[in-house]
């Protein structure tokens, strides 16, 4: 913990006792950093402050300070102290530099993000697709239209945090570049594919990976050079405005596979997608490996179509054949696929960028349809599992903290209540499930909201960053566009980044009298804690 | 790092120009130290002299490498490469730094006897500058606060009038060094008392007393609020002088003389007493210096050598640190250190600067290891004083990479400077901004008393976010041509029990636009249409819209100038009132029409151009937009489109939307309006109409939002989405608190009828085209108003067809609006029994519309499941079904069924 006070010619050191001591001085500022929590510095330019040491017996170390609240920024109480510190950030439109690389709604964006700067926004997210950059040929890159947004951004002082796509988006309708799709319709295995032969063209089959698929080339080759040139492209950027990197890992950016093919047939709990060529030859392999190879012809026949119901077939159903050996088979063999390609990713990204001093970022998706169910059959057609009921995101949380990676969570707007009945979802327990997991291996969550507008979202936001534990210290808001600045809209997240940051209009009360608090600065255990007596 | 920001002042002054509520109450609010300008020109040279380049050398720089630079006088911080040296430097910089000295004095009050009735009333000032009193006298019997002019003996020479309510008299020199004015008072007038405050010309500050305008009480009543000088019950209570921006002194005032009044004056003035009173007061002048930063590569030794020069006076101290990876945090770097080098609690280290021989300044130079990244530095001067740049510490980079060696830093402060580009210096303010709230939120635990100010300021950054917002959403909007339908908007509205709301009144409203262009001209309209109210309820109106009221430059009304004077052409404010009582006893609901987007001056400022407001609301020109050329206007941007014939009103500015508010309030109360039309409400945002909905508690609202559809080659296109998007959206940023005139309706009507279109009449979804097919409810329907109609025809409904218009409007969801010619026509038995209709059916704002038939020659439809109406020459009969439809009304290419 470090606290430094900012500019207080007063103050003074009045009693020093056994343990108590009674400084005079002004919170002008707290800042709690995650990295060096046991560190107490005063700054001051008062020259009798030199003398100060405070003392700390084991048994107790209690020091209390007489806190003027006449800040009004901030208030003393400990939840706000953790929320204060919490970087707010705003997600751009997807769609923020076209497929031919300018940059649309310009003005709009410019007028937005002196918006979120004054309101105290930290930063803002930009999605930078793949499809843009190197759309014409394998190598040829075009950052111009994301250079000028970096530019801008920079302009108004705000951080950004650069999330590379590697996926299509149907929404703004950003494909993959042209020279993939053109490649993916010679060689149609390229794309994921489910039992019905559908393919899903936003994003190439984590099984093609390590196949030099792409002009020659494999997939993390290509990857490797995107980032490199990103890297060198934006070096003037990096450290200063760019404080963040997040790596697409799938489909719209999260570490899974397509199981809902078309978000409309959301229903059900997804389908298998393992049926592109060099899926099920790799399954094949396996099986015959394993000694099953019967096993190796398909995936699960018995697995629920997308608009069914989980439990309306034997698959998912308690007792199903989940968990029979053939599940287990099955199942272990589909997450090892995206497991392997989150190390993959992550492995090259972080020997593109070592060095740079820049974080790096993969998201997870917050799979909490069906998860009431024994089975949790979401997650398992999205390709998480582990045998016998263990952690299924232990192996992900492991890739993460081996390549000391920031894990980004959606869906912290979600509240269980919200959620129909029928789904058996509960969006909350599956997010705590996930903090402890992360915070087990030391990987830190960042949050973020589900892109969709749901009710009580802002509140929900904040309990979860609140939560000290948790340790969430980065949320990015997704995202801007004509909703966001609706007034309706706009008035709410206001409010919101002013629960944040205790941003506060004193009341005249409050503006005449300055008060008196006690501040305790460490506890008797000695674990570190500021709290108001 | 604690430090004191050095340009906060200047934030300051330049915030409140903007936002300071400057009301029509003659009490003068104080004003901040205005400084000069923020960049002010440097002409500091860039020179390495000569004692820097022996000591230079001993760290093993080549001599031949100096050369001194002379940066020209500039507006901006110079950064300046020279192609001849330029090899080893890798950054130059010259920051302006601004150090703020404080002046301490005293401001005197003198009241002297000279003889019984004359006296003499002397404000003094100890520190130099421009000083001038700024003053006025209230009167026996006033009250409130505001000032007026005094009578012309009392006005020493050099004296000259503010607007009717004060006099500015410039303090004159003393041979003692005082500066001073004395005033004769004449206690035969009825002077009550007598108001100041002390502006310096110099900074632009204003002092005043407590807050409040010195007030020298003359007659014994005189209210106390405070700021009383010279009256014995507050001799106690008079303690500080308070000039907001600066910091609070602690004082005592000292009263040194104080004798008995002679006793043979009027009653009133029986307690009036010679005084003497002091307050201290101090002011800040803002020294002008710089710091020149070059930092070179010493090839030998690969160091960076830094070299930091400045012209600040005295002993100055480099507080500083070094930055490795990437971040700013400020390091300690490895030994060794310059001379006079101190470690400050293993943070930083401090460097004092050595003296220049010659006086003028000091330097000192650093070599630090070549890996570093970069330096951080503030300036300290004493315990008290520290600069730094602009909020920020100041940062060298030095740059490892050879590439691009002066670019980044030293180009992103240059940058900063707020004539390089537009762009730059809106970030600038951004960036502005932001600094004044950390400085504020420094500066405000030392002086509790500038609570108001943070205040305002935060008020004041609140708006900025709105306007940027604002404007980030209406371009978001129309570039994402998605509106959500009108069902999911309308659902909830969907319930059967009437909900009253400003934006749709019942939902069963039928208006009726009581006048037209020509209705000023008998000077007595308000008592001709008075007769006409039991038959416009007859008829079955419910809502009657009556003309402008207000004193306006044009007879129409729609040029308004004093809005609190409701005598206009159409008659008194009396039989305003008496026309909004009996329209009252019959049920109908009375709207005002009120013009807020632009209102003409009374008088013209210094350039001869009108901006200056009188009567009840004198606001003066911060209450015009700035982007009028026209008008001259000091307020911010317009916030919609400018009307170009009067001054816009700047609704951006506080006291503007406060004046505002309240005068619809009156209207309400004084008037009885229940309701307003709103005039022209392109010219400023929907969210200020928002605003005034809420303050006015309006029983209907509508605006008049009319601009063009669109057209390709002078046809009119068939998709009108962005045009009822334009006005949707308007409708949107009120909150849907005032509904608004379809227009595009009107004019899809327009091409529909004129040219036998009727296919128009149902856009792609099958819905009615215009804004009644996206938000009925808040869509009043029209065909004609007193602009486009009436004598001046601006954009006249097709001649001939008005009654197939009526049948649709009077027929469709949305509040239908019939023009008051239109009524007393020959369409008067047909339009009653459109009207009758539709109250029998009880059709209304959200009633549904089922379209049957949209082909070139007619358009039908069925409202409701019990309404079927059909215009144009074609033929249709509603289907027969369960239904037994018989025909309600017919006319001339029209036909309406209802079902029994």
């Amino acid at each position: 913990m470090e606290v430094s006070v900012i500019g207080n010619p007063q103050t003074r050191l009045c009693r020093a006792e056994l343990a108590y001591r009674e400084l005079g001085f002004r919170f002008g500022s707290v800042v709690i950093s995650g990295e060096s929590r046991n560190k107490v510095t005063f700054l001051s330019q008062s020259s009798n402050f030199k003398d100060l040491s405070i003392r700390c017996s084991s048994r107790s170390v209690k020091c209390e300070a007489v806190v003027s609240d006449g800040v009004p920024f901030l208030k003393s109480t400990p939840n706000s102290r953790w929320l204060a510190s919490v970087k707010l950030f705003v997600g751009l439109p997807l769609d923020t530099v076209s497929d031919c690389n300018n940059v649309n709604h310009l003005k709009a964006i410019t007028a937005g993000l002196k918006a979120l700067k004054l309101l105290g926004v930290e930063g803002i997210e930009l999605p930078i697709f793949w499809g843009v950059v190197e759309k014409e040929a394998s190598g040829k890159y075009d950052w111009s239209g994301y250079l000028a947004v970096a530019e801008i951004v920079k302009k108004v002082g705000l951080k950004l945090h650069a999330s590379l796509s590697f996926h299509g988006s149907k929404n703004p309708g950003i494909g993959l570049p042209d020279w993939v799709e053109k490649i993916g319709e010679a060689e149609p295995g390229v794309y994921f594919t489910d039992r019905y032969g559908q393919q899903y063209k936003e994003c190439l089959s984590f099984a093609v990976d390590d196949v030099p698929v792409l002009d020659g080339k494999t997939p993390m080759e290509v990857c490797r050079g995107f980032c490199e040139s990103f890297k060198s492209v934006f070096s003037d950027y990096m450290g200063n405005t760019i404080t963040g990197i997040t790596l697409g890992l799938g489909p719209d950016g999260e570490l899974r596979y397509p199981s809902h093919q078309h978000d409309v047939k959301r229903s059900g709990a997804g389908e298998f997608q393992c049926y592109d060529k060099h899926m099920l030859s790799a399954l094949k392999g396996y099986a015959e490996s394993t000694g099953n190879p019967l096993w190796g012809l398909g995936g699960p026949h018995d697995a629920p179509a997308y608009d069914q119901q989980p439990h309306s077939s034997s698959f998912f159903s308690d007792g199903g054949s989940w968990e029979s050996q053939y599940g287990d088979f099955f199942l272990s063999w589909y997450s090892s696929l995206l497991t392997s390609h989150a190390d993959r990713v992550l492995s090259v990204a972080s020997s593109a960028f070592s060095g740079i001093g820049v974080p790096l970022c993969g998201k997870l998706p917050l799979l909490h349809q069906w998860n009431k169910l024994r089975s949790q059959p979401s997650e398992l057609t999205a390709g998480f599992y582990s045998p016998n009921g263990q952690d299924r995101y232990e192996a992900i949380v492991e890739i993460f903290a081996k390549n000391s990676c920031r894990m980004i969570i959606p869906g912290m707007d979600l509240s269980d209540e919200h959620q129909s009945p029928e789904s058996l979802s509960s969006p909350e327990s599956l997010l705590a499930h996930l903090k402890t997991s992360c915070k087990k291996q030391r990987v830190v969550v960042s949050g973020q909201n589900s892109s969709a507008p749901v009710p009580g979202a802002f509140e929900r936001i904040v309990e979860n960053l609140k939560d000290e534990n948790a340790g969430i210290d980065l949320f990015t808001y997704q995202r801007m566009g004509a909703l966001f600045f609706s007034p309706e809209h706009f008035h709410a997240f206001t409010v919101f980044v002013r629960n944040l940051r205790q941003f506060e209009l004193t009341s005249d009360d409050q503006a005449a009298e300055v008060e008196t608090k006690t501040v305790n600065i460490g506890s008797g255990s000695g674990a570190p804690s500021l709290q108001t007596a | 790092m604690s430090t004191v920001p050095i340009e906060f002042l200047l934030h300051h002054s330049h915030l409140r120009h903007n936002s300071r509520s400057y009301r029509g109450t003659r009490s003068f609010l104080p004003c901040s130290l205005n400084l000069r300008s923020r960049f002010t020109s440097s002409n500091k040279l860039l020179v390495l002299n000569s004692s820097i380049g022996s000591a230079t050398s001993a760290l093993g720089l080549r001599s031949s490498k100096y050369v001194a630079i002379r940066a020209s006088s500039s507006d901006t911080a110079v950064v300046e490469t020279s192609q001849s040296e330029s090899d080893d430097v890798i950054f130059k910089e010259n920051f302006p730094v601004q150090r703020i000295e404080k002046a301490e004095g005293k401001i005197y009050v003198r009241l002297k006897q000279v003889k019984e009735n004359d006296w003499e009333l002397s404000v003094g000032c100890s520190i130099p500058g421009k000083w001038i009193l700024h003053w006025g006298v209230s009167y026996v019997g006033d009250t409130g606060s505001e000032w007026d002019q005094p009578p012309e003996d009392m006005r020493p020479p050099g004296s000259f009038a503010i607007k009717d309510y004060a006099i500015e008299t410039p303090l004159e020199k003393l041979s003692e060094g005082d500066f001073e004015v004395t005033i004769k008072l004449n206690l035969e007038s009825s002077v009550a008392a007598l108001n100041f405050v002390l502006k310096d010309e110099e900074t632009g500050a204003w002092y005043q007393h407590k807050g409040r305008d010195f007030k020298v009480p003359l007659v014994d009543d005189v209210p106390d609020n405070g700021n009383l000088i010279g009256a014995k019950k507050g001799f106690g209570a008079i303690g500080q002088l308070s000039n907001i921006p600066l910091k609070q002194e602690k004082s005592g005032v000292e009263v040194e003389k104080e004798s008995k009044s002679s006793s043979d004056s009027t009653i009133e003035r029986k307690g009036l007493q010679e005084f003497y009173e002091e307050m201290p007061i101090s002011k800040r002048v803002a020294d002008d210096n710089s710091v020149s930063v070059t930092a070179r590569k010493c090839p030998e030794t690969s160091n960076n050598i830094v070299s930091v020069e400045t012209d600040l006076p005295g002993d100055v101290t480099v507080h500083w640190g070094v930055c490795k990876n990437g971040s700013k945090r400020w390091e300690i770097p490895s030994e060794p250190y310059p001379e006079e080098t101190s470690l400050f609690k293993n943070k930083a280290l401090r460097t004092r600067l050595q003296r220049k021989d010659d006086g003028t300044g000091s330097f000192g130079l650093f070599s630090l290891d070549g890996k570093l990244e970069g330096l951080c530095f503030v300036l300290k001067l004493n315990e008290n004083t520290w600069l730094n740049y602009r909020g920020e510490d100041f940062y060298v980079p030095f740059l490892t990479s050879s590439s691009s060696p002066v670019e980044t830093e030293a180009a992103q402060v240059s940058e900063h400077t707020p004539k390089t580009d537009k762009e730059v210096s809106a970030s600038g303010f951004t960036d502005e901004i932001i600094t004044e709230i950390r400085n504020l939120a420094i500066d405000i635990s030392h002086h509790k008393n500038q609570k108001t100010n943070v205040k305002e300021v935060q008020e004041n950054i609140l708006q900025e976010i709105e306007k940027l917002a604002a404007e980030a959403y209406s371009i978001f909007r129309s570039t994402t041509p998605t509106f959500t339908e009108e069902s999911i908007l309308e659902s909830e509205a969907e319930k059967p029990e009437i909900k009253i709301s400003s934006g749709t009144g019942s939902g069963f409203e039928i208006l009726c636009q009581g006048f037209n262009w020509e209705s000023h001209k008998s000077g007595r309209w308000y008592l001709e249409l008075q007769e006409k109210a039991s038959e416009l309820a007859s008829l079955g109106f419910t809502v009657l819209w009556l003309p402008p009221p207000t004193e306006s430059v044009s007879p129409e009304g729609y040029m308004p100038k004093d809005l609190y004077n409701l005598n206009s052409r159409y008659g008194t404010i009396d039989e305003l009132k008496d026309t909004v009582r009996k329209f009252h006893k019959v049920g109908i609901k009375v709207l005002g029409d009120a013009v807020l987007n632009h209102r003409c001056a009374h008088f013209k400022n210094q350039n001869g151009v009108w901006n200056l407001f009188g009567g009840r609301l004198n606001w003066d020109d911060r209450a015009v937009v700035a982007d009028d050329p026209h008008f001259q206007g000091r307020g911010n941007k317009s916030s919609g489109d400018n009307f170009h014939a009067a001054p816009n009103i700047d609704h951006s500015q506080d006291f503007v939307r406060k004046d505002i508010k309240e005068w619809l309030c009156w209207m309400r109360e004084e008037v009885g309006y229940d309701g307003w039309r709103l005039d022209f409400v392109r010219g400023f945002w929907g969210g200020y109409v928002k605003d005034y909905m809420d303050a006015s508690k309006p029983y209907f609202a509508v605006g008049e939002y009319w601009d063009s559809l669109s057209y390709t080659y002078g046809e009119m296109d068939y998709n009108q989405d962005a045009h009822r998007q334009r006005i949707v959206d308007w409708i949107n940023a009120t909150s849907g608190a005032a509904g608004a005139f379809d227009v595009t309706t009107k004019g899809i009507l327009h091409a529909a009828l004129q040219k036998c279109e009727y296919w128009r009449l149902s856009d792609p979804k099958g819905k009615p085209p215009g804004v009644v097919g996206w938000w009925p409810s808040r869509a009043v329907t029209f065909i004609e108003n007193h602009d486009t109609g009436s004598t001046q025809g601006h954009w006249r409904f097709p001649e001939g067809k008005e009654m197939q218009g009526y049948a649709y409007i009077l027929t469709h969801p949305g509040t239908p609006a019939v023009f008051f010619d239109h009524i007393f026509s020959d369409y008067h038995s047909e339009i009653a029994s459109l009207l009758s209709l539709r109250n029998r059916q009880k059709l209304h704002c959200r009633s549904e519309v089922n379209i049957d038939k949209s082909e070139r020659d007619v358009y039908a439809a069925i409202i409701d499941d019990k309404v079927a109406m059909k215009i144009g020459p074609g033929h249709y009969e509603p289907p027969n079904g369960s239904k037994n439809w018989s025909v309600a009304v017919e006319g001339r290419d029209y036909k309406v069924w209802e079902s029994s």
